[in-house]
């Protein structure tokens, strides 16, 4: 019983987090229209921003609330010089964010080397929770990615930015007609989708090893779950995040690491193929 | 006859076609000017350029963006390198090289086919999200290169021979003009076949299908039909490079077939001119021998330098260096 609880545990610890960088993958190509390659890049960023906290003595947990802002700012940085150039072809913002994820990625090497790095654990030690002994520090991060989603979703359907921001990704067109001001929409999506990355790959630095790579290992599995889920709402991405983290864990677990992303593949583009807009999705998505 | 005339007249007006032949008689002029060392080099390049070939077609005239391009250009290297190895498991003595080409695109082929048969039919997979999706094969098919070691896992395989004669086994070819010219004569087989394709009813189709989906539905395209075919022909090509590349290379490993070896002849492509076939072999080949002469000097820049430039290309001249080659359609 308490190991199905523990494994439950770990399985919503990768979904919380899946879920964290779908979610900003989603709200990016929902309003903007612009698949950002360079998210993985964004999410190990955030990782760095932690390491370079507790290498200047800042500390971790510092590090840890310091990393979504930085990595946001980033993401104006990126938006006005290089997404607003190229958000009219779609697939060329894939082919430049691909270009400035090479970038990123070399920056890192040349500033850190190509080898890995560890962060130490803020929070070490078993917590008890109902009777069971789990890591504390996982806790956390589920209690962090948890916050972080519903603090998205406040944003989202519970203020006028958020209201502005639905009515863009129903109708671009309309809503600048009715007065919104896409632009700045724009810039301040693409700033929250990055964020959230970066808030990923930060609260996960501890427990990971962080090298320059570690950006595609989360971007494939996290555009799989937008594919599965579908681009409806805010919240169908999520669905999709539960699908490919609970298949995932459960091949992993029962028959190998190795298999695992195999499998979750497979019953991706089946499901895809059978549910064209995603599972959850009622609204057809031309592309 | 009259149309066979005409035909010709636009294949003597046709500026790719031009350029082609330029550059290939310029390529088989080249060994009696070089020492044998750069015969080979150039002759490995081949197989980058027959791969950016067949990219070339998928993406910059298909329209369907594949980043995972690099998959079939693995399953043509290890069915290759499995084959002349010996290590079929049935019939360890069937180690011809022509078998391992022959194979290797087969298998391309109908790896291609069933991927297509998922993608492309009934609401099929929009362009963007068809790259996602070949690039998650990517990620898998290197994972799964790694994982087997019957693949030789994650070294590859080593000591793969070099192409042989005979019909099952013989004389390696070891002769570097010999090899270059097989090596051309492969390259200009594939690239002419695709300038010629490209030209076709069939070919024109398929720019129809790329520039206005529904319109070429409404017109009686079968879409999915007509990509997957595409898609085939395009893994074909690139399993035939990959085999060349493993006979010439003598080793096939995990990278060749996964992420980062279809993001290079993304990169080769973008920059060469996606919209021709000979713009994007041109690209490999100029990135190729930029890479050859900067890497040294440059070391961890020289990425730094590629991603940039890369990057720059997309944003102000997304046709590409040789993008003026493409075939105008009036």
């Amino acid at each position: 019983m308490h190991d199905l609880f523990a494994a439950l545990l770990d399985v919503s610890n990768y979904v919380l987090i899946l879920m964290l960088v779908s979610l900003g993958l989603a709200i990016v190509f929902g309003l903007m229209n612009v698949i950002n390659m360079a998210h993985g890049e964004f999410m190990m960023l955030g990782g760095y921003v932690v390491l370079v906290c507790h290498q200047t003595g800042l500390g971790v947990l510092p590090g840890i609330l310091l990393a979504p802002i930085a990595i946001a700012l980033l993401g104006l940085l990126v938006e006005g010089l290089l997404i607003q150039r190229v958000y009219t072809r779609v697939v060329d913002t894939i082919l430049a964010t691909w270009g400035l994820s090479i970038l990123l990625k070399q920056l890192v090497v040349l500033g850190f080397g190509p080898g890995s790095h560890a962060v130490p654990n803020p929070l070490p030690g078993l917590a008890s929770l109902a009777g069971l002994e789990y890591p504390a520090y996982r806790l956390f991060i589920m209690l962090v990615t948890l916050f972080a989603l519903l603090a998205t979703f406040w944003l989202f359907f519970r203020t006028d930015f958020g209201l502005s921001a639905r009515c863009v990704i129903a109708n671009r067109g309309m809503a600048a007609c009715l007065g919104i001001d896409t632009r700045l929409l724009d810039r301040f999506t693409f700033a929250c989708g990055s964020g959230l990355a970066g808030l990923a790959g930060a609260v996960m630095a501890p427990i990971v090893s962080l090298d320059p790579q570690m950006g595609l290992g989360f971007l494939v599995p996290a555009f799989l779950s937008i594919l599965i889920g579908g681009l409806g709402s805010v919240a169908t991405p999520l669905a999709g995040a539960s699908i490919v983290g609970l298949t995932d864990n459960l091949v992993s677990t029962f028959l190998s690491p190795l298999w695992a992303q195999g499998v979750v593949f497979t019953v991706a583009i089946v499901l895809i193929r059978f549910f064209p807009t995603g599972v959850a999705s009622r609204r057809p998505r031309h592309l | 006859m009259q149309r066979g005339a005409w035909w010709l007249v636009r294949l003597a007006g046709d500026r790719e076609i031009g350029a082609a032949t330029l550059v290939f008689c310029v390529l088989i002029v080249l060994p009696l000017l070089l020492p044998a060392w750069i015969l080979t080099e150039l002759s490995r390049y081949f197989s980058y350029m027959l791969l950016a070939a067949s990219l070339a077609f998928v993406w910059g005239h298909c329209g369907m963006l594949c980043l995972g391009q690099a998959v079939f250009f693995g399953v043509g290297a290890y069915t290759m390198s499995v084959v002349t190895l010996g290590k079929l498991g049935f019939a360890p003595w069937l180690v011809s090289s022509w078998l391992g080409i022959a194979l290797g695109m087969s298998i391309a082929a109908m790896l291609a086919l069933v991927l297509g048969v998922f993608f492309f039919f009934a609401r099929g997979l929009g362009g963007a999200f068809f790259g996602i999706v070949t690039l998650a094969v990517a990620v898998i098919a290197e994972r799964l290169a790694t994982g087997s070691r019957w693949l030789g896992g994650q070294n590859g395989l080593m000591g793969v021979p070099a192409l042989q004669a005979g019909l099952n086994a013989g004389a390696e070819i070891h002769d570097e003009a010999v090899a270059y010219y097989i090596a051309l004569g492969v390259l200009g087989i594939g690239v002419g076949l695709t300038l010629l394709l490209v030209r076709s009813s069939w070919g024109l189709s398929l720019l129809a299908v790329r520039d206005h989906e529904r319109r070429a539905e409404a017109l009686g395209v079968n879409i999915g039909r007509r990509k997957t075919e595409a898609f085939v022909f395009g893994a074909v090509l690139a399993a035939l490079a990959g085999a060349l590349f493993a006979s010439q290379f003598n080793f096939t490993s995990p990278p060749l077939i996964g992420f980062v070896m279809s993001a290079e002849v993304l990169i080769w492509v973008a920059l060469g001119g996606r919209g021709s076939v000979v713009g994007a072999s041109l690209g490999a080949l100029a990135v190729r021998l930029a890479e050859a002469w900067l890497s040294e000097p440059l070391g961890p820049l020289w990425l730094l330098v590629l991603g940039g430039t890369f990057l720059l290309t997309v944003l102000v001249a997304p046709l590409g260096l040789f993008g003026f080659l493409a075939p105008r359609r009036s």
